[in-house]
């Protein structure tokens, strides 16, 4: 059993950098990774814009050393490019040596693979590879099996936006039972057309940048990215004499009971979410010193969740931003390029603007921070809101 | 597992007929699935709309929930029920109406209403729904009906105060197929006691 949840290392590539580092200068720089989709054929380019990640396949597949035969998609490169790093930067050598996990969050898979060949698979049998490597847990079991830790446990989650947020918990719990010592968890998901169409159809993608919490916000911008944390028990960081980058303090995940795809507007999901993380966290409203918000710029999202952190938080409210101004909506990523986000802010004392913000919204008073602020932060609440109100909170700390 | 619960009530939809304890409530003279949850829904007298949008697996799941827990009130709320479900065609029913309208490249025209249905848990989603319940839940897919794991399953939610108690079930269909059992898993006693082997017997009554 282990009392605290230390987060020992982190991997990320998003649209706005390859590494942790290149991410936070991204950060505080206020420079946005979103424009014009160029490695997707879409009919819809010129109507939306993407948080797209400048690597290529070709880059990804020669950093990753992989044999030309292999049948990883996109999302899988993304993924195991993301988990090594996160690795590394734990400064793990021996994965062997504790009993180590992998809980990797997707939606989207391989279907970037399928629906290019999808077609074209049963004329012809050369691309047929990608069959295999469709579905969720095959991104997983790959990352797992270049981690070394395939024969541990091993497990996909796949609950829309909170997918990776998700990751977190269940990584966490493992170690708080004692199950495990050491588990790797994130998500990743690369752009498809799958993701585009059917948020298109939903009519929530916005023409041009996302204005999260903005009151004329036109809706979001997708985004592809992968990040994972390695979450390590007292013990090992005792034993190893790790250098723990922050803790993860308190979860809540809950469902709103509302709808198959929409938030609650009252936001009941989001509110009940926060409230169970600072329950599990042991620490009141008034301890939380910023708010990563999930804020996706969709009307239905920034209005639930606005009135949640009013519900949960009342008259102070503490300053809150939502980075998806940056990055887009990177889906089952979101909740670990965001928890990334959050260590970053505690290990800088920083709180990230809120890009593209202009106009409060009428429903209610509050308003984003909308420029870097210097801070001293002890907490750091992330939020991770998916559809049909899979509603997921994570409390990160300093102290243990 | 030390603590004993109980089963407080039972039901099953199958071959036209909706048992509740054990006892038939209503039978219907239809064989196509769609006309019998259709007579059920009309004998139960509901007025819920959002049931016609739903796909087979859900309305059947959605009418076996509601012979247990009855028009929604306050109080189910407050009963804090949490929802264990399984079953071995996972929704593969509506998966092949999705895959029927990508089949052909000339003629493609994918439903967001149906798609919406192409995973299992969704028909949790719509039992929640109906009966206000923001608890615990979980969707199993096993080759064959497990009255062990859904024991397990339960007893462990109720023992760890997850919740006060658990919707468990088995909902089943594939092409003409289909049967649904349920049965609510609680602390107060009653007759019959929640055991692996009492919840294979009422299942295999069926």
């Amino acid at each position: 059993m282990s009392k605290s949840v230390a987060i020992t290392g982190m991997g990320i590539i998003s649209a706005i950098g390859n590494n942790v580092e290149e991410n936070y200068l991204s950060l505080i720089n206020g420079k946005k990774g979103i424009s014009k989709i160029s490695k997707i054929d879409t009919i819809h380019k010129d109507c939306i814009m993407v948080g797209e990640i400048a690597y290529t396949n070709a880059d990804l597949e020669k950093s990753l050393d992989l044999p030309a035969d292999h049948n990883y998609s996109r999302s899988s490169l993304l993924g195991a490019f993301a988990a090594k790093q996160a690795v590394e930067n734990a400064g793990i050598t021996n994965m062997a040596k504790y009993r180590s996990g992998l809980i990797s969050a997707s939606t989207v898979g391989g279907m970037d693979m399928t629906e290019k060949y999808f077609y074209d698979y049963i004329e012809n049998p050369t691309n047929r590879k990608y069959i295999d490597g469709h579905h969720l847990g095959d991104g997983t079991q790959k990352i797992a099996k270049l981690l070394g830790i395939e024969e541990s446990f091993v497990s996909t989650i796949s609950t829309a936006c909170s997918s990776a947020a998700n990751a977190i918990i269940i990584g966490s719990r493992l170690i708080k039972s004692g199950k495990l010592d050491r588990v790797v968890v994130g998500g990743t998901d690369c752009l498809s057309k799958f993701t585009i169409n059917g948020f298109k159809t939903l009519m929530i993608l916005s023409d041009t940048y996302n204005t999260p919490f903005d009151d004329a916000r036109k809706g979001l911008n997708l985004g592809e990215a992968a990040a994972y944390l390695v979450l390590e028990s007292d013990e090992i960081v005792k034993a190893e004499n790790r250098k723990v980058l922050a803790y993860v303090k308190g979860y809540g995940n809950t469902n709103d009971a509302f709808h198959q795809t929409a938030s609650s507007e009252n936001g009941d999901g989001a509110t009940a979410a926060m409230e169970k993380t600072l329950r599990v966290a042991n620490l009141a409203p008034k301890d939380v010193d910023y708010i990563n918000a999930h804020g996706t710029a969709t009307p239905n999202n920034d209005l639930s969740e606005g009135r949640a952190i009013i519900r949960v938080f009342g008259e102070e409210v503490p300053p809150f931003s939502s980075t998806k101004a940056y990055t887009g909506h990177t889906l089952a990523a979101a909740g670990g390029v965001e928890a990334i986000y959050a260590v970053l802010a505690l290990q800088n004392n920083v709180i990230f603007p809120n890009l593209n913000f202009k106009n409060k919204m009428k429903e209610f008073s509050i308003t984003p921070e909308t420029s870097l602020i210097k801070k001293e932060l002890n907490t750091v609440l992330s939020n991770s809101l998916g559809f049909g109100g899979n509603c997921t909170s994570v409390l990160f700390s300093k102290k243990p | 597992m030390e603590n004993t619960y109980y089963i407080s009530n039972y039901c099953s939809i199958k071959n036209g007929k909706a048992s509740l304890n054990g006892n038939s409530q209503i039978t219907s003279s239809e064989t196509e699935i769609p006309l019998v949850l259709k007579n059920i829904y009309k004998e139960l007298d509901l007025n819920y709309r959002k049931f016609f949008k739903m796909d087979t697996l859900s309305k059947l799941s959605f009418l076996a929930a509601e012979m247990l827990l009855k028009t929604p009130t306050e109080a189910i709320e407050e009963r804090d029920i949490a929802v264990v479900l399984s079953n071995n065609a996972s929704s593969l029913d509506t998966d092949r109406k999705h895959q029927k309208s990508i089949a052909d490249s000339t003629n493609y025209y994918p439903s967001p209403a149906v798609f919406v249905y192409t995973l299992p848990n969704i028909c949790i989603g719509e039992i929640c729904i109906r009966h206000r319940l923001y608890s615990e839940n979980s969707f199993f897919i096993f080759d064959d009906f497990s009255g062990e794991h859904l024991f397990d399953y339960a007893s462990s939610l109720i023992s760890s105060k997850k919740s006060n108690e658990v919707l468990c079930g088995w909902v089943n269909v594939d092409e003409e197929n289909y049967e649904a059992f349920m049965y609510l898993v609680s602390t107060e006693k009653s007759k019959i006691e929640h055991t692996t082997k009492e919840i294979n017997r009422l299942y295999q009554e069926l």
